[in-house]
């Protein structure tokens, strides 16, 4: 830390309750959301568009871990209330309800339909909600391929792009813009919920839901809130993967979209805003990096190429694997030790 | 020490590699190596990659090298979209896609950047310029193969009475795209429909389904599977000794299932938008030849023939001075019975009919190979247009 210590020592409540505790902290997330705004001017529009998707991305995984994370309920769903949230955000936008209005509509829809597929939450842990909220997936998939009126089966339906005031965000640029916005809002959101009485609540049920009733947190509803916030936010994701695509269709939530979602707070870490953040960046940023290399080597090796092509899924797992052997604690513990690391540097102790 | 001029050896020859590029006609490639669709889409992608190398070895189109521009998005339509950005600030004039879930996706994007698209995923409804204005194939739609296909069983009906008809398809987007258009029709050409089943793509059974079926007799059967799921309905039904005939979908029926369904798949009435290795046309010829008689499978000759078409038009839009998204759709759409050496039907595309042709060929499996046994052509009628 620049004022030398070694730690961070409070004393008031207010200041050990605060997000960001030391002014290099609001110094460097500043710096970084300059840089952020920027960089739609520094790079070309295929690096936006992944920024895009990495905003996209992080709000669906922050909600998730809001969810799995910290409330300890387990969610293979996730990926079909995204896709409601999309559907609903696609039907209002059809039915001529402004942008602002329908993203925030749609993530209500997702946040209806979350806490109907929760109720069983009361009933069932770990491995057996895991099961009940895979019946969420596969129910709500069937109903977005058969109910054609609202969501056009298997054709799909088209989106038109997101419009503020007559401001029609139809580039990657200006879309990048409204991601990062939603994104900032709902990382602000979940990290200042997890900090509330109720964010202890989930805590506590997470941690050992019999102590937790023991101390007067009602079990059901608190379990239906954190169903319902998370498919709320899951569902802004949603919408906003529906405005940026433009064209949305069955195959796009299915159940590979829930174990992505899984696989980032896994990698990124459970309970940990930041390692939502961090898990979303990584898995989008992944396949990515191994095409990029592959298509790099295949200009100087043409035949290396095709296997490393073919091995690419295989490499995915591979990484998905060695990270819960050697980081089980996911991308966030490795930033907090590489922070400890240069704070005590250069004593190790 | 070594190791960085390693590195920067190996820097060095990217940047060789990327700044040789001048006079290209670089071409996007969505393809599926790896994923679930990959045992069709690496035949595909090997035949783009072939007619691209012919091409090529040809004088390239109107002398400028085509530049494929390759990635395996393994079916997952984030990764499909973030390649498609990252070819287009690459400079792809024109883009190969490959299945339903990205083409769809990309839709409305390649509709905005202008950025004239040939895929393998037949759905009718890309077919109408008016929802998809930038989306292209070679092959007839899904619905109008069906209906070719039943047009040609009911010519080949011999009894006096209406035949039976069933269906056996996934509960997928694939599968349920041709059905409501194809029942009309079944209809309307005096078929009796006797019942329907769902059989999954994963299915390692359909016994149960055949034994409903079985019980209303139906004469024909239409498979709108891929070749694991149609081999298991085909051999299931083999078991039970029925005697339907079946009529495959394109997707389920190729060279695999000869060897998965084995005598199952004998006599059966397989649809087929492209020719076969060894047909006897102009295209195969030369494909038998570039490979030295290393048969490949009609998914390649499919994905030849449609970079061929697209080379046409690029062609046609590169002589005229307009190499561009725009340019390259418009000349698309003056193509008029152009022939891509035999390898598919003579294919047309209109402004505001996008249906390449109205024709399907039929092929049956006779003595462990595909033989071709007709090529029924339907009325290009305007109601069916996108359905």
């Amino acid at each position: 830390m620049s004022n030398g210590k070694c730690g961070l020592f409070f004393e008031t409540y207010r200041g050990e309750a605060q997000l960001l505790p030391s002014a290099f902290q609001k110094w460097s997330l500043g710096l970084f959301m300059v840089v952020l705004l920027g960089a739609p001017y520094m790079l070309d529009s295929y690096m936006v568009s992944v920024l895009n998707l990495v905003n996209i991305a992080v709000i669906g995984a922050v909600s998730l871990n809001l969810l799995t994370g910290y409330c300890g309920q387990i969610s293979l769903g996730h990926g079909a209330f995204i896709g409601v949230g999309a559907y609903a955000t696609a039907k209002f936008t059809a039915l001529g309800v402004p942008f602002l209005l329908a993203l925030p509509l749609g993530g209500a829809v997702a946040a209806v339909v979350g806490m109907i597929f929760g109720i069983p939450s009361l009933r069932l842990k770990g491995i057996y909600l895991a099961i009940a909220t895979l019946a969420a997936q596969l129910i709500l998939e069937y109903v977005f391929l058969h109910w054609e009126s609202a969501t056009g089966g298997s054709s799909g339906v088209a989106v038109d792009s997101p419009e503020i005031f007559g401001f029609i965000f139809d580039t990657d640029e200006k879309m990048f813009y409204l991601t990062l916005a939603v994104a900032v809002v709902a990382v602000l959101a979940v990290s200042n919920m997890v900090r509330t009485r109720q964010g202890r609540a989930f805590v506590a049920i997470r941690d050992y839901y019999l102590s937790a009733e023991i101390v007067g947190v009602n079990l059901f509803t608190t379990k239906l809130q954190a169903f319902g916030v998370s498919s709320f936010l899951a569902g802004v994701s949603g919408g906003l993967w529906a405005y940026y695509t433009m064209y949305i269709t069955p195959e796009q939530f299915n159940i590979g979209l829930s174990i992505s979602y899984l696989a980032m707070i896994i990698i990124g870490g459970m309970g940990s805003v930041q390692g939502a953040i961090f898990g979303a960046i990584f898995i989008t940023l992944l396949p990515e990096f191994l095409n990029i290399t592959a298509s790099a080597l295949g200009d100087i090796f043409p035949d290396v190429s095709t296997y490393l092509l073919a091995m690419k899924e295989g490499i995915f797992g591979l990484v998905l694997v060695l990270f819960l052997i050697f980081e089980p604690e996911g991308l966030a513990h490795r930033w907090r030790l590489v922070k400890a690391y240069w704070k005590l540097y250069p004593f190790a102790h | 020490m070594k190791r960085i001029i390693t590195i920067i050896m190996a820097m060095a020859f990217m940047v060789a590699a990327v700044s040789a590029s001048a006079a290209e006609i670089k071409i996007g490639v969505l393809s599926d190596l790896s994923g679930p669709t990959s045992a069709v889409g690496q035949p595909y992608a090997e035949g783009i990659k072939a007619c691209a190398q012919y091409l090529n070895d040809n004088g390239g189109i109107n002398g400028k090298q085509v530049k494929l521009l390759q990635v395996d998005y393994a079916y997952n339509v984030q990764q499909a979209l973030a390649a498609y950005k990252r070819f287009k600030s690459q400079g792809m004039v024109a883009l190969q896609g490959w299945g339903t879930a990205d083409t769809e996706a990309l839709t409305k994007f390649v509709a905005r950047d202008k950025m004239p698209t040939w895929s393998a995923s037949y759905s009718a409804h890309l077919t109408d310029p008016k929802v998809a204005p930038y989306n292209f194939f070679v092959a007839a739609d899904y619905t109008t193969q069906m209906r070719a296909g039943l047009k040609y069983l009911k010519e080949n009906w011999k009894e006096a009475r209406a035949p039976k008809l069933a269906f056996i398809y996934p509960d997928h987007p694939y599968g349920l795209s041709p059905i409501k258009g194809g029942k009309e029709y079944a209809a309307e050409i005096g078929f009796e429909i006797v019942g329907e089943e769902n059989v999954s793509l994963k299915a390692m059974d359909a016994t149960t389904q055949l034994l409903a079926l079985q019980k209303k007799a139906p004469d024909f059967c239409w498979i709108g599977g891929t070749t694991p799921s149609t081999s298991v309905i085909l051999k299931d039904a083999k078991k039970l000794s029925m005697t339907t005939t079946f009529l495959i979908n394109l997707w389920g029926n190729d060279e695999s299932l000869i060897d998965l369904a084995g005598e199952a798949a004998k006599g059966q009435v397989g649809l087929q938008a492209a020719a076969v290795y060894n047909d006897d046309v102009p295209g195969a010829a030369l494909i038998r030849e570039r490979t030295g008689g290393q048969a490949v499978m009609s998914h390649y000759l499919r994905g030849f023939a449609s970079t061929l078409v697209m080379a046409e038009a690029i062609k046609i839009a590169d002589a005229a001075g307009n190499l561009n998204g725009k340019g390259i759709k418009e000349a698309a759409e003056t193509l008029r019975d152009f022939d891509p050496m035999g390898l598919t039907p003579a294919i047309s595309y209109f402004a505001d009919d996008h249906r390449p042709n109205m024709s399907v060929n039929i092929y049956t499996i006779e003595g462990g190979k595909l033989v071709k046994t007709a090529s029924p052509t339907l009325e290009r009628k305007a109601e069916w247009l996108g359905h």
